[in-house]
């Protein structure tokens, strides 16, 4: 029964997103080959901001949510080794907002979801490591940190 | 003399109830056409009103004298009387009905070219809007046609909205034309996407699945 709730909310969440979202942003539920819709599955896009290395980017952000969502978060992936001190290698996103047990509430939305790891992005939180890589760089190396951002945002240029 | 009236009394009140009820036909005739003037009317039976009371008092017992009528006129209505008889409250609540009746009659009329207004500024308001919006695209909101369903964009820059109004089974092209030339930028140099692709000019909102209020990304080429 709380898929039903899940798949409305998903719906609501859709709605608003079609009718108002910041620019640059995308976020559309997964459509089969067939053009059915999958609600649990959402496809995005987050521009890197401007006036920071992340500029120019736009990051694949997949949310998947489970028949429990809006109790639970749904999981945020990034494309496998995102560069990112707060990435997972799996290109799962840390974000306390996305944690069942700390900043989740069932109240924020996609566009807070999307909003908020657009600026997880240029603000690591060092406190919550998530891969070696790009923890020890920007902690040891700032130089190749950036070299790094910046190469990868090339990786990802605009859909155009 | 006082005798003599106090006896006709009847027979002249009732005299005076039959031309009330003609003006009480026309009314109902005159339902539907909208040339009813309710505060003439109003005057015309508070007169009536009065001269009943003057009878009632029996200082006039002219009965046919309209001349006198018209003298009085222009003096205010008498104060109202409580002590009426039986039949004469009888009378005067007749005359409220009428008057209410009357009234109502008009309200509906008045309430009815409210509405017809309120219609038309509300059109005008729209075709206004949507001109100021459309600007170039005035050549044919003016006809709107059932089997063309439209549809309002928003179509989205850095710095905010635009709202525009096109066919649903129109070409892409002549809106981005249209916003190219409203933003003053050289078409070439921008991109419009809508859920992350980028929309040929030869798509349709339709074709596309856009809904009202469905939003463009417009972005700027670098080079």
């Amino acid at each position: 029964m709380s898929g039903g709730i899940a798949r409305g909310r998903l719906a609501e969440e859709r709605k608003a997103w079609r009718k108002n979202h910041p620019h640059g942003f995308v976020a559309k539920p997964e459509t089969g080959p067939d053009g059915s819709v999958n609600l649990m599955v959402w496809h995005c896009t987050i521009p890197g901001k401007s006036g920071t290395d992340w500029e120019g980017g736009f990051y694949p952000l997949t949310l998947h949510f489970s028949e429990d969502y809006p109790s639970k978060p749904p999981k945020c992936k990034f494309p496998q080794g995102f560069f990112h001190p707060n990435v997972y290698p799996s290109g799962t996103v840390c974000l306390s907002i996305l944690n069942e047990d700390s900043g989740w509430r069932p109240a924020i939305t996609v566009k807070q979801i999307l909003v908020g790891i657009q600026d997880l992005l240029d603000q690591p939180n060092p406190a919550d490591p998530a891969q070696t890589d790009g923890y020890q760089l920007y902690m040891q190396e700032p130089v190749e940190y950036k070299r790094r951002v910046r190469q990868q945002a090339k990786q990802y240029p605009p859909l155009v | 003399m006082e005798e003599c009236a106090e006896e006709f009394e009847p027979l002249f009140d009732y005299s005076r109830v039959q031309p009330l009820d003609v003006v009480c036909l026309d009314d109902d005739g005159s339902d539907s056409s909208p040339v009813l003037s309710p505060k003439r009317k109003k005057i015309s039976d508070s007169e009536v009103e009065r001269e009943e009371k003057e009878e009632k008092n029996g200082k006039v017992i002219q009965v046919v004298d309209c001349e006198g009528d018209d003298e009085e006129d222009w003096l205010p209505p008498p104060p109202k009387v409580s002590s009426d008889s039986q039949r004469l409250s009888e009378d005067s609540t007749i005359k409220e009905l009428r008057l209410k009746k009357q009234e109502l009659v008009s309200f509906a009329q008045s309430a009815g070219e409210v509405l017809r207004a309120v219609e038309e500024s509300v059109k005008r308001e729209f075709n206004a809007s949507m001109q100021s919006s459309l600007d170039s695209v005035a050549e044919q909101p003016s006809k709107p046609s059932c089997e063309r369903p439209k549809i309002i964009i928003s179509i989205q820059d850095k710095d905010g909205l635009k709202q525009f109004r096109v066919y649903m089974d129109d070409k892409f092209e002549r809106l981005f034309k249209m916003y190219a030339e409203k933003v003053k930028l050289d078409l070439q140099s921008l991109v419009f996407c809508f859920d992350g692709d980028k929309i040929s000019p030869t798509a349709t909102p339709d074709g596309l699945g856009m809904e009202d209020d469905d939003i463009i990304e417009v972005h700027v080429k670098s080079r």
